[in-house]
This record gives structure tokens, sequence and C-alpha cells, in this order.
């Protein structure tokens, strides 16, 4: 990674704390009972922490995400950045989806760069940054590119860039590599594992890969569904920097068992 | 710089579609054209065979000759040149100020919801209704000239095109309104860089879609005192059997109306290349 690249001061150094944050839908005009995706959820993210939350499909994860994001307004108790309380969407919590959703009428540079088109319009002094986070992504001879003519992979990386660009405090990923094969799924999490040690960002990462949240996280939050609460919180000790052969390891195989048994015993 | 490791496989990608469209692209070259050839191959001998009557039916050379005969001498009066220009022109007027005003129409419908309740019982109320059933209201309303056959095209034309606007604009994927919220987009910039993009090809569907249905009022619009233009003359020679004129006619709207929609849509595929790909 290049040197050259420096963040900001204020660059990734939030803290993020969820205090007895709770969600419920509304009743469904048909009848049905309100569901309460998430209840009771205390967490707390400290600076330069990779956080994952695992867990199966349904058991509010991607609501926890959302609420920290500002796409959605919590029922009860509040997301605090900082000290201060999420009430909507921002520049400072980058978000990166598990579609790449990028704009399918902006070519790679257009898109990496569109939230410094958002911020001032004037393109001028933008290129230089852009081209730098495309040599990052490893994008490099694919900024014409429109997202169409893209592996999937490299549409992920490319949304990744356009999420890093705006030089947030937080990453706030949901289940971002979950729509990819397994090859590049993986090469996807070495990836992501390289930047993080670079950078040392604020992660929040969701997932209902096992594996994946050893392989990346400092910690572990198990979530199990109806409702959607915290079964158990697993801090994740492996050395860093971690290779992929590190899924081999006994300690490794330990942490999955844990998790697995969490998942088990509040499944089954 | 570090992650080259996908480069080798993926520079290779735009040779293989290169390859690919070439080798469609020489039998989309001549398909369309075997299958007119074809056409008229049939028509012919089904005129050559006295299948029919030739009063009912002329051959394609005795269609020709009429074209050449209005073409030079006119029908009635008036060139062939001089009424497709007419029709051309009341067309164009009507298709584009429909275009014009029904795109903000849907715009505004779709993003305010009283602007919807108000406009969206009139608009389902008179989507049904054939333009025929308005010329005696245009004759009433606005004369017999010019004006009365312009709006018949252009209220003909704009449910089409506000309804599609309207659908782009409800269509627009709520991930990529959520990624331009969450890069601090302004309500401007979201219409101009997700909402307005994302609905361009719904609109162009619209366009496609409309100006079919622009040219098929053409002859209900020229039922309206017209004294030239494509309708009329197909009424006026049917009218005295002339049907080699009638022909013309036909195939004059037929051809000017598939060459509206190729320019439309070479305008699409400049506009919107991304259209059904993402």
């Amino acid at each position: 990674m290049p040197a050259s690249v420096q963040w900001s001061e204020r660059g990734f150094v939030a803290v993020i704390e969820l205090t007895n944050l709770t969600k419920v839908y509304a009743a469904t005009r048909k009848g049905g009972a309100p569901t309460v995706a998430v209840e009771d959820v205390s967490l707390s993210i400290s600076r330069g922490e990779f956080c994952a939350v695992v867990g199966p499909s349904g058991c509010g994860k991607t609501t926890v995400l959302n609420l920290v994001a500002g796409f959605e307004k919590s029922t009860q108790g509040q997301v605090l950045i900082d000290g201060t309380p999420v009430t909507r969407p921002g520049p400072e919590r980058a978000v990166v989806f598990q579609q790449p959703s990028l704009l399918p009428w902006m070519t790679v540079h257009e898109n990496v760069g569109f939230g410094l088109t958002l911020r001032d319009k004037s393109n001028h002094g933008h290129d230089e940054a852009i081209g730098q986070m495309i040599d990052i992504m490893g994008l490099e001879g694919f900024e014409h590119h429109y997202p169409y003519q893209l592996s999937g992979g490299m549409q992920q990386r490319a949304a990744i860039g356009r999420a890093l660009i705006t030089e947030p405090t937080m990453l706030l990923m949901d289940e971002p590599f979950g729509a990819l094969d397994a090859q590049t799924r993986s090469e996807m999490q070495r990836f992501l594992l390289e930047l993080w040690r670079s950078w040392h960002p604020t992660v929040l990462f969701i997932t209902h890969d096992v594996d994946e949240a050893i392989l990346l996280s400092d910690r572990i939050v198990v979530m199990t569904p109806r409702p959607g609460t915290i079964a158990a919180e697993i801090p994740v000790t492996l050395k860093r920097p971690r290779q992929w052969d590190v899924v081999l390891s006994q300690e490794f195989l330990h942490y999955k068992k844990r998790i697995l048994s969490v998942l088990r015993r509040e499944i089954g | 710089m570090a992650y080259s490791w996908t480069k080798g496989s993926e520079k290779s990608l735009d040779q293989d579609v290169a390859v690919l469209s070439s080798s469609r692209r020489t039998y989309r070259g001549y398909v369309p054209w075997v299958a007119a050839a074809l056409a008229v191959l049939i028509w012919w001998e089904i005129t050559a065979l006295h299948l029919v009557s030739a009063v009912a039916l002329p051959s394609p050379v005795a269609v020709f000759h009429d074209l050449v005969a209005t073409a030079t001498v006119g029908y009635s009066g008036q060139t062939l040149l001089n009424s497709t220009l007419f029709s051309l022109g009341r067309i164009s007027v009507g298709f584009v100020l429909a275009v014009l005003v029904g795109i903000p129409i849907g715009f505004w419908m779709a993003t305010t919801e009283w602007v919807f309740l108000i406009i969206d019982p009139f608009l389902q109320f008179l989507r049904p209704i054939p333009p025929l059933a308005y010329i005696p209201l245009m004759v009433a309303w606005f004369g017999i000239g010019e004006l009365p056959k312009v709006i018949l095209i252009f209220f003909c034309t704009i449910p089409i095109i506000i309804i599609s606007a309207m659908s782009g604009v409800k269509n627009v994927q709520e991930s990529r309104r959520r990624v331009a919220e969450c890069l601090g987009a302004n309500r401007w910039q979201m219409f101009r860089y997700v909402v307005l993009p994302s609905a361009l090809p719904e609109v162009f569907t619209g366009m496609r879609v409309g100006i079919g249905v622009a040219w098929t009022c053409l002859v209900a619009a020229e039922m309206i005192a017209a004294s030239k233009g494509l309708g009329w003359m197909i009424q006026a020679a049917g009218g005295e059997l002339q049907i080699g004129v009638v022909f013309v006619g036909i195939i004059m709207i037929g051809l000017l109306g598939y060459g509206m929609e190729l320019g439309i849509r070479t305008l699409e595929h400049k506009m919107v290349p991304w259209k059904g790909k993402a």
C-alpha cells in the first residue's frame, strides 16, 4: 500500500456506542403482529477496533447496522458516535453493502469519486485522490470502465474505494463479500486485512460466515433471532498479521467451536 | 502496487466482448433486410397468381407506380412530400410537447403524494378513451386548424410518458439512494445523480411506446377537416377505392414510425448504455 496516502487527523477515530437499542417494526395492515427485530442491544466498539457481528439470517444484524448508519430510527435506546447521537446518515459513516450498488451511469472513476463530487462540485484536485484510491483498490486501468464491465470482486473493491475516499471515521460493512464466489471472497478478505492493517479503521462488520468473522475481527458479537439479542461476545486474540492458513490452526477451530455452540444452543 | 492479482484474467474481458458483438453484428446486419424482401416477394406472388382482386390488393409494381405518381403529380393537389412534412410536423410538435410536459408531471407525481392523488384519477379516466372520441370536442374547442390535430396527438401520447416517468422514479433502487444518502447528498444532488439517471431507461421505453401511439393517432387527427397529410391521404384515397395510394400512405407511416423509433433507440443507447445490464 502506498505510504503517500495520508488520512486527515479525524480519520478513523470514532467510538461507537449502542445503548439498549431496540427496534420494533409496526404491525402490518393485514393484522400481522409487530416484529421485534432487535431487543436491548448494548455494545461498545473502541477506536480502531474491528468488530464482527455474526448470526443467522433474520437475527437483526443488518438492522443494527442500519441503525448505526442512520437509515432507520430506533424504537428505544440510541447510537452514539463519539458521544453524539445518530439521527441520520452522514459521510463520516461509510457503508459498504452486500451488493456493490455502484451507480451504473458512472465510470469507476466517477463512482469512486462520488463522495467528493457531492461535497464539492468543482472537480479540481479530486482526480489525484481518486487516482490514488483506484490504485489502492487494484483497479488501475479500469478507471473509465462502467460497473457492468467489471467482475463482482472488482465492483465490490470500487464500492469500498468509494466508501473510503471521503475519509470516514468508521466503516460499516453489511455482508460485503456475501454475494461473491468463494475464491473472490477469500481474496477480498485478504485485501480487507491489509487495508485494516495499514489504517486501523473502526469497523462494524456484519456477516453470517463464522470463519470470515474469526479471520478478520478483534471481537465477535454473536446474535440470535426473535428477538434479535446479543447471545455472546467473544474477543479474538489471534495474532496479527493473519495469513490465510490461520484458519487451519487449533486456536481458530477453538473459536469456531465456541461460536457454533452458542449459535446451536440458541437456535436449536 | 499491491493487489495486482486480478489483472491477468480481467484484461482479456474487453477483447472477448468485442469478438462476441462483431460475430453477432454480421447477421444482425442482413436478417431484417431478408425478412423485408421475403414479405415483398410473398405479396408479389399473391398478386401475380391473382389470388385476390387487383382492386383489393394492388401489386408491388402498381403501388410503386402510385408512389411515383403521388410523389410527382400528387394526390388531390398535394404532393407526397408535402403531405409527409405536414404529418411529420403535427406528430413532432404533439409528441415533443407530450415529452416536455409529461416527464416533469411524472416526476412530480412520483415524488409528491398530493400531486399524484390529484392527477392520477384524471389520467386513468382519460387513458382508455379512444382518439376518435375526442374529435368532436377538438373541433368544438379548437376549430379546424393545426391546433386541434396537435392537441389530439399530445393528449393521446402524454399518459404513456407520464406513467413511464413516474414508474421510473418510483423504481429507484433503495440501495442506490442509501449510497448517496450516506455520502451526504442533498435533495437536489439525490435527484441529479441518482433519481434522474435511474428513471431514464423507463422514460425511454415510454417514449418508444409513445411515438408509436402518436402515429396511431395521426389518421384520427387528420380526420379533423384536413386537406393534406398522410392520414388524410389514406382516408381520401380509401373513399375513392384507390387502394394503391392507401398502400403508399401506410408504407410511408410505417417507415417514418420505424425511423423515429430507430432515432430514439440510438439516443437511448447513447444516454443509457447501461440499460438492461445493471
